[in-house]
């Protein structure tokens, strides 16, 4: 019975310990949750498009550099920015023409990745507003001729150029980046682009506008980069826990 | 995310229809004579067995397509409205029109000459530039008859510049009574 009782107690205070113990770990827990504070980092992301740069070493015709820049503003929100200058010869059926200009492109782009631990990978939508100021010279054309009675119409060399022309657009983005080493990241984006204003050329057109690429019926176009990327940090910010309660809701 | 691939989507969508390479647009116009009545300037009189050669073609005018390369009467024309390309690198083009053709006594061989000067104007990328004429004024066209001359059956008198701008083949650009 001595025996009985000793063992009961003992069990008891062995539970109790443990019942301490548990409490405790419960509290630390707590503590750990709320004491380290989430900090994000901000700054200014530089880049250049591979995807011009080897086009320009495989394409006889083409020559092209875009850099790219990104400035975080908010959590979610970046200023982005593309600057380029691109040269193409574009030889179709009826046309051969060089197209020559520079153009730049400002927005935002919007974060919809929600990332995990200190992670600072993007999956981002965004708008831009193009202009680019080029020049056209149309090296030779064909006259377009069904009836070909006296003979096949001829290649017209020309030369001719047109300066001073320009032209305005938006563009909506897609795209992602994900960081591969400390603050470098790659990525891609699809840009889908609207006209808004152009200056053609006399009797002829912008059949390529340097940044907005080739020109299609209705004014759309389409493009698409592909970025190595340097993060430059230049400070931190505490995400505030009001932020990630509504997160977690 | 959805937002994204749905964008995704159009871009895959739009890049694919990117064939507008196909010539569809109007091009280079030939110029179109319709043939009047003299007694009855007011109604079309069809010219029969009509060939027709350009100066400096290698041949004549292919009406018939249809027909194979060996028979004659492919280069016939029987019908009001007549199609005439023109040179589109010259300031002349000169055609030979020989009427009743296949008659060796009643065939009348008259030349006419078209003066002119011409425009490259762009049209698409597809079809680059096409020829636009605007016919001299006021002597637009030069009738004259062959070596041994015979009658005119066209008469200089009868020839009606109706449009001295040839843009489109949508309306006869002259008229000629006979």
């Amino acid at each position: 019975m001595k025996h009985m009782l000793r063992f009961s107690f003992s069990i008891c205070f062995v539970l109790l310990s443990f019942l301490g113990n548990a409490q405790e770990q419960t509290e630390i827990k707590n503590d750990s949750t709320v004491a380290p504070v989430k900090k994000e980092r901000y700054g200014l992301r530089i880049g250049v498009d591979l995807f011009r740069l080897t086009r320009s070493f495989y394409e006889k015709n083409y020559r092209g550099l875009e850099l790219t820049g990104d400035y975080r503003v908010t959590r979610k929100h970046y200023l982005a920015a593309e600057i380029g200058n691109e040269d193409k010869t574009v030889d179709d059926d009826q046309i051969n023409f060089t197209t020559k200009g520079t153009y730049l492109k400002v927005g935002f782009d919007f974060n919809s990745y929600q990332n995990w631990l200190d992670m600072e990978n993007i999956i981002s939508v965004g708008l831009r507003y193009g202009v680019s100021s080029f020049s056209q010279t149309r090296n030779s054309y064909q006259i377009y001729n069904p009836n070909q009675y006296f003979g096949i119409s001829p290649v017209i060399i020309d030369g001719t150029q047109f300066d001073g022309l320009s032209a305005q657009w938006i563009e909506v983005v897609a795209g992602m980046k994900a960081e591969v080493f400390q603050n470098i990241f790659i990525g891609f984006s699809f840009r889908l682009n609207r006209l808004i204003s152009q200056k053609r050329p006399d009797n002829f057109d912008n059949l390529y506008i340097p940044g907005f690429n080739r020109t299609y019926n209705g004014d759309f176009g389409v493009g698409f980069n592909y970025t190595v990327s340097y993060f430059i940090p230049l400070y931190k910010s505490t995400v505030k826990i009001n932020d990630k309660e509504k997160q977690k809701k | 995310m959805k937002k994204i691939l749905a964008l995704l989507l159009i871009t895959i969508i739009l890049s694919s229809c990117e064939k507008d390479d196909i010539c569809a647009d109007e091009s280079t116009p030939r110029l179109i004579l319709e043939f009047y009545d003299v007694s009855n300037p007011s109604t079309l009189k069809s010219v029969l067995n009509l060939k027709v050669k350009g100066d400096g073609a290698p041949d004549f005018i292919v009406f018939n397509a249809a027909l194979p390369a060996t028979d004659p009467n492919r280069y016939l024309f029987n019908g009001n409205k007549l199609a005439l390309p023109l040179k589109i690198d010259g300031t002349t083009t000169k055609y030979s029109l020989v009427l009743n053709s296949t008659n060796v006594t009643a065939s009348n061989e008259d030349f006419l000459q078209f003066n002119y000067t011409s425009q490259n104007v762009f049209v698409s990328r597809a079809c680059g530039y096409k020829t636009i004429f605007q016919l001299d004024s006021p002597v637009a066209i030069i009738v004259t008859d062959e070596e041994t001359p015979e009658s005119f059956w066209i008469q200089n008198d009868n020839i009606n510049v109706q449009n001295y701008s040839i843009i489109t083949e949508n309306e006869a650009h002259v008229k000629i009574l006979f």
